[in-house]
């Protein structure tokens, strides 16, 4: 029976969708673990120099972009990795 | 006076705010090669230059009272006290403790600069345009303290406190065994306060703080050994706690030259070989140790970025920025030649 529903994919299906999540949250962690620091100092640095309000921002979000491969992973994870077709 | 709680353990990220924010505040410090250009100025032209810096709030408010060298020594030592006070406001946990305990310097400062003015006479008002309210004492204490008619009521309101026992030490003749033993205290009182911590923050401080003995020691044995004083003397007022202080109190009584020798090798001396002849001056000597140590800070601060070493960088840079504006004023006034002021400016 065990190996019924693992043929059927029930297990697998449910393993992926928690691999595919676990993927884009850890992601934000890693993002948001980076830019607490970098936050913090464009705010220091902001508050002698509002002119650096860009760049500052620039910066703050480069670690975003790692959520960006997170969110590949689970997308291709969900929908473009079927290997139950 | 309570000696602070340690605090926790540092993380690297408290500081990241006060390390973006210094590291901007030393964009608008005076730039090295200005100092050059002062020292060719008359005191009305550096005192419209300064007018275009930081210091034009402090220049506009008093300037109705004061004017030439005066009105900038007065402006540099306010602005001094503010941008300290700023770094403690805008600092918190860790950082904020470490800075406090750095700035208990001027709580020193101050103390000595109302002992000296009380021994001496000055007047209240004399007295308070010389204080730099950057420590733990706030102005109104200090206030309190110019106030008070004699040097012993000065000490007696200190009864309780750390200060107590460095104060009692005034014999009613001198003061330079209470200013020394004020020092010892300052910078014993930080190895205590810091050296508990277990944070690489305060291990850092510690680092530093133990250069800048070293420094001051070596301006001592360079003062002292250059008059021919007695070994015992000036061990007795080198101050403890560096971090080459054993070799260096071996060094106090020797004779210049064999001093000097001595000294190849050390860190610092490529920053003072050139200078450490028979015939050179103690204060250029001075100088170049000053520029030594701010420089030191800062590299320090490279290997360390988001650490207390920024924020120490910048209140040595900017404590030097202060002096070396004070002694091209003060020069200028006294009539001094470029090449002698020059030669105390620290670049």
């Amino acid at each position: 029976m065990v190996v019924e529903v693992i043929v059927d994919g029930g297990i697998l299906y449910g393993l992926l969708a928690v691999g595919a999540g676990l993927a884009t949250g850890l992601a934000g962690i890693g993002a948001g673990v980076g830019e607490q620091g970098i936050g913090a100092a464009v705010v220091g640095v902001v508050a002698e120099e509002p002119g650096f309000l860009g760049k500052g921002l620039f910066l703050m979000l480069l670690p975003e972009t790692l959520i960006i491969f997170g969110l590949a992973v689970s997308l291709i994870l969900m929908f473009a990795w079927t290997p139950f077709a | 006076m309570p000696v602070l709680r340690l605090p926790k353990f540092g993380k690297p990220v408290k500081y990241a705010y006060i390390t973006g924010r210094v590291r901007a505040m030393k964009t608008k410090l005076i730039p090295r090669e200005m100092y050059q250009r002062m020292l060719g100025m008359e005191i009305p032209e550096i005192t419209r230059y300064l007018e275009e810096t930081q210091y034009k709030e402090e220049i506009d408010s008093i300037a109705k009272d004061y004017s030439g060298a005066e009105l900038v020594e007065y402006a540099t030592f306010a602005n001094l006290a503010k941008t300290y006070r700023k770094l403690l406001r805008v600092s918190i946990d860790e950082p904020q403790f470490l800075i406090l305990e750095y700035l208990r310097r001027w709580d020193i400062w101050n103390i000595k600069t109302i002992l000296r003015g009380k021994f001496y006479g000055a007047s209240e008002e004399d007295i308070m345009k010389y204080l730099v309210p950057a420590g733990e004492l706030d102005p109104e204490f200090l206030e309190g303290l110019a106030k008070k008619e004699r040097v012993e009521e000065v000490i007696q309101a200190f009864d309780g406190t750390d200060y107590y026992e460095a104060l009692a030490q005034y014999d009613g003749k001198m003061l330079s065994s209470v200013e020394n033993a004020l020092d010892k205290l300052y910078y014993f009182r930080m190895e205590r306060a810091v050296g508990g911590t277990l944070s690489v923050g305060g291990g850092l401080l510690l680092k530093y703080v133990r250069k800048e003995i070293d420094v001051k020691n070596l301006v001592t044995l360079f003062r002292m050994n250059k008059a021919g004083i007695e070994a015992s003397v000036i061990q007795e007022n080198l101050i403890p706690g560096g971090k080459l202080h054993e070799e260096l109190s071996r060094m106090a009584g020797q004779s210049y030259n064999e001093f000097v020798r001595g000294l190849e090798g050390y860190p610092f001396w490529s920053a003072i070989s050139d200078v450490v002849g028979e015939g050179g001056s103690v204060s250029r000597i001075e100088a170049r140790l000053r520029a030594y140590l701010v420089r030191y800070a800062w590299a320090l601060s490279n290997y360390h970025p988001l650490s207390i070493l920024p924020v120490l960088g910048y209140i040595v840079s900017k404590d030097t920025e202060v002096s070396n504006i004070r002694k091209i004023v003060r020069g200028k006034e006294a009539g001094l030649s470029a090449e002698l002021i020059e030669e105390q400016v620290v670049a």
